[in-house]
């Protein structure tokens, strides 16, 4: 099956990314130069990709060539353009068709961009006094500079100076945006602790829009009890599931590494809530990635090299609603235990099997045929479809989870 | 022995579905009649078998009302006897690990890990010791076969009867949503355990587990009492035990399990309760150890009658499932334990004993696969020693929680824990070839630290493959 002795680099070192390359026979691209252009096919970094898709390079990928992020992906993954765009694409719809359809927008917590919004920020923080909020920078990762907040007056962590409320503007140290959200402090917990849910969609095509859906992901648990106690805001080891911050907690376990696999969800909640419950909380999770997707279908410079594979981050309510954190554009592929691993592995794998089917890059026929399945990852939304294909196609999307 | 008056007993028919279909079959018999004496009734229900129905349903009710008294005495004096034994070579046990638990306090370099009162080898080791024993009255008119490592004469079913029972598992196939939904009303319906014991042989909806378990225990309107019950033993656990610390060290291989780490703090909590619990001693189906006070002792037994022993954590991980509310998680595993896991730990002559299932697995493995059972005696490694650690805690650590549940079921559905027999002897067939290839005991360690998969349908599939 795999015979063709493509090209490929990789802006990262990962066993998960490399393996698969060399499972397949493609071999690496010798040119050691960052902008080098003799590849077939390349997993780069966001940087990367922007220079690629730069016009003043003057640079054009040919049929033979494929890449891994949309050039102008931002738009869904940094947390100031996802919000922008969500809140413009609620304001275009007509709300009653929308959600004639099934969809709805109640996902996305109330939330603020700094510097521009602060004064509705205040506004709002005064109609609500017993409100946490949770300060995020809109272009980092990794859960960097992100602080709880109740008392304006905290915000001189962002503004360096000192920070009331009857301040009609904010000026911030760095140049960076914020994003400032109503924080879920009624989370889903397990066993008493806070997590959050990772799942990986991947976008083949924008226009018309076809998304993918990955049947493995993983909660990211805490390592601390979890408490509302204003004493433990700060404890970043309660309230912040990045792994990035719970592997330096003195209860971290190499072994699982804080993930609990989405099927052990799904059993826990089958289990606790029953079948209905889970069937319910699927069902808005897949209405988030879709209408998330939609909001940047107008936007985003769909392009035929391109691909995508998203890392989403969803926070389940104790009503099991739910939330939209954010959307990564390059989830970590790093991997800290054996499970993780074999997740990771195949996931790349499953990429490749769809983007790349056989290494060929024609339009072949099995591309267009209606392919519901490759791996782990099923068709969750195919606009190429007719609006009856469509409708079956969402009715059967819960089995994705079977 | 409380007896339940004729009100009482027509309460609970009234709770079973087999009641009424019961009494739709006589209306049905009798049409339009408008005068129907008793004696009517009577020969109308003697003519179609109704009557014997209804005399199983009402003695059936009677039974299970008869409340059970905790097993002190076996049958056979040997294993009394053998108990005690057993007891005071844990009281040992207890006072080297108190010793070793000192020594850790002292010296931190000192990081002896074996902080328990007793392993499952342990248990089979003491168990092998009958057979050197050679008890006249054990061995009367039992033909000594020294190839298998427990043979004493203790009244066993037959293997044939066992593996035949449970047979209706290869047929069961994959129900529709129809037969699933249909399932689900039975179980919000129904509530005598007779017909509960009959769903849960046959499919249990994950949602509505937990329903048919509380409902089968006669929890499900005493949520209340559970509540109050747990908080009082919480409140008990401010005061520190011993027994607390050991609970502490068990619990850290459950914080290492990929299925279990999220519930690691219940798990410890629920185990605290458990050994304080009193009410543990007049619930449990037998006595665990003999409960000789010993003077001049530091530590007694907990008030429960018996010690903790390691791995306990995983009796309790896959109940965390069943339910948000740690009440009744505790409810649960309390009532499982007192009424099926006591026997893995206890020294009995009883069906659902250790002694007992491990001969019953040795019997079938010896029979339908001699040459897997003589091979493994061969390179050193005894059929019983290899699968006591599944046998002992059903199968925790080795499969997923959705067929842990499954296995649980079965226990239910037959109140008894002859499932681990089937699954025990198909676990051994899974893996016979690379078995029979082993040339020593570490070629058998390495098979198994591979990564695996067993699942409950398919070592039942194996357990009947020749």
């Amino acid at each position: 099956m795999y015979n063709k002795k493509l090209k490929w680099k990789s802006d990262f070192e990962k066993s998960v990314i490399i393996e698969n390359f060399l499972n397949r026979g493609w071999i690496k691209s010798q040119e050691k130069e960052d902008d080098s252009t003799d590849w077939n096919v390349y997993w780069a970094t966001v940087w990367n990709v922007r220079n690629i898709f730069n016009p003043k390079n003057g640079f054009r990928l040919n049929d033979q060539q494929i890449i891994n992020h949309f050039p102008n992906h931002y738009e869904l993954t940094r947390k100031d353009y996802m919000v922008k765009n969500l809140k413009r694409f609620k304001r275009e719809q007509d709300k009653e068709t929308y959600e004639q359809q099934g969809w709805n927008f109640d996902f996305l917590p109330t939330t603020y961009i700094f510097p521009g919004e602060y004064s509705l920020f205040v506004e709002e923080f005064h109609k609500c006094p017993n409100q946490t909020w949770i300060v995020k920078p809109a272009a980092r990762s990794q859960g960097q500079g992100i602080f709880l907040l109740r008392k304006i007056q905290q915000l001189k962590k962002i503004s360096g100076t000192t920070v009331t409320s009857n301040m009609t503007q904010l000026n911030l140290v760095s140049k960076e945006n914020y994003v400032v959200s109503k924080y879920i402090d009624n989370p889903l917990l397990i066993g008493g602790k806070k997590f959050d849910l990772r799942m990986y969609v991947l976008v083949t095509n924008y226009k018309p829009l076809k998304v993918w859906i990955y049947n493995k992901g993983f909660g990211r648990f805490c390592n601390e009890q979890y408490t509302t106690d204003v004493a433990e805001i700060e404890n970043m080891f309660v309230h912040l599931t990045n792994v990035a911050i719970q592997q330096y907690s003195d209860k971290y376990s190499k072994k699982h590494g804080g993930k609990y696999s989405i099927d052990a969800l799904k059993f826990y909640v089958e289990s606790a809530y029953g079948t209905e419950a889970f069937q319910k909380m699927i069902d808005d999770i897949h209405n988030i990635i879709l209408t998330s997707l939609k909001s940047v279908q107008a936007v985003i410079q769909n392009d035929k090299h391109c691909f995508e594979m998203y890392g989403y981050d969803i926070l389940l309510d104790n009503n099991l609603k739910p939330w939209l954190i954010e959307i990564n554009a390059s989830p970590s592929l790093t991997t800290t235990t054996p499970v993780d691993k074999n997740l990771k592995l195949n996931l790349i794998n499953d990429v490749y099997n769809i983007v790349l089917p056989n290494d060929d890059f024609s339009d072949n026929q099995q591309k267009q045929q209606q392919i519901n399945k490759i791996g782990g990852f099923s068709v969750l939304y195919d606009e190429s479809l007719d609006l009856m294909n469509r409708k079956t196609q969402k009715r059967q999307s819960v089995k994705i989870w079977k | 022995m409380q007896q339940l008056d004729n009100q009482e007993i027509l309460m609970k028919l009234k709770s079973s579905k087999q009641f009424w279909d019961i009494k739709k079959k006589i209306k049905k018999g009798f049409n339009d009649q408008q005068k129907i004496g008793v004696n009517d009734i009577q020969k109308f229900a003697q003519s179609c078998e109704i009557e014997d129905q209804l005399t199983n349903l009402i003695s059936h009710i009677l039974k299970k009302s008869k409340k059970r008294e905790t097993l002190k005495e076996d049958q056979i004096d040997f294993l009394n006897t053998s108990k005690i034994k057993w007891t005071e070579l844990l009281f040992k046990n207890l006072d080297i690990v108190h010793q070793k638990t000192k020594n850790q306090e002292e010296d931190d370099t000192n990081t002896d890990s074996k902080l328990y009162i007793y392993d499952e080898k342990n248990l089979l080791a003491f168990l092998q010791t009958f057979k050197q024993q050679q008890s006249s009255a054990l061995y009367q008119n039992v033909q000594f076969q020294s190839n298998k490592l427990l043979n004493i004469n203790i009244p066993l079913k037959s293997s044939q009867q066992i593996l035949d029972k449970y047979q209706y598992l290869l047929l069961q196939e994959e129900l529709q949503d129809e037969k699933i939904n249909k399932i689900r009303k039975q179980i919000e319906n129904e509530h005598l355990d007779i017909e509960l014991e009959k769903i849960a042989q046959t499919f249990v909806p994950n949602g509505e587990r937990c329903l048919l378990y509380l409902k089968y225990f006669e929890f499900d309107h005493q949520e209340t009492i559970l509540q109050q019950n747990f908080t009082k033993l919480q409140k008990e656990c401010l005061h520190q035990l011993f027994y607390d610390e050991l609970l502490e060290i068990d619990g850290h291989e459950i914080s290492e399990d990929t299925f279990y780490f999220v519930f690691q703090e219940q798990i410890l909590t629920c185990l605290k309760c458990f050994i304080r619990d009193k009410t543990i001693k007049e619930n449990i189906r037998i006595q665990l150890q003999n409960g000789i006070k010993k003077e001049h002792t530091e530590f007694q037994l907990p008030i429960t009658g018996f010690f903790p022993f390691k791995n306990i954590s995983k009796y309790v991980a896959p109940l965390c499932y069943l339910s948000t509310k740690i009440h009744i998680i505790y409810a649960l595993f309390k009532e499982f334990f007192c009424r099926y896991f006591c026997f893995l730990h206890a020294i009995s002559s009883e069906n659902n004993s250790i002694l007992s299932l491990c001969m019953q697995i040795e019997e079938i493995i010896s029979t339908n696969s001699p040459k897997l059972f003589h091979h493994l005696k061969v390179i050193g490694c005894d059929t019983l020693k290899l699968i006591i650690h599944q046998l002992i805690y059903c199968f925790v650590g080795d499969m997923d929680p959705p067929h842990i549940l499954t296995i649980y079921d079965q226990i239910i559905g037959h109140d008894s824990l002859e499932i681990l027999v089937i699954l025990c002897v198909g676990f051994l067939n899974k893996y016979k070839s690379k078995l029979l290839l082993a040339k020593n005991y570490e070629n058998v360690q390495q098979i198994f630290q591979e990564l695996r998969e067993d699942k409950f349908q398919e070592l039942v599939q194996f357990a009947y493959k020749q």
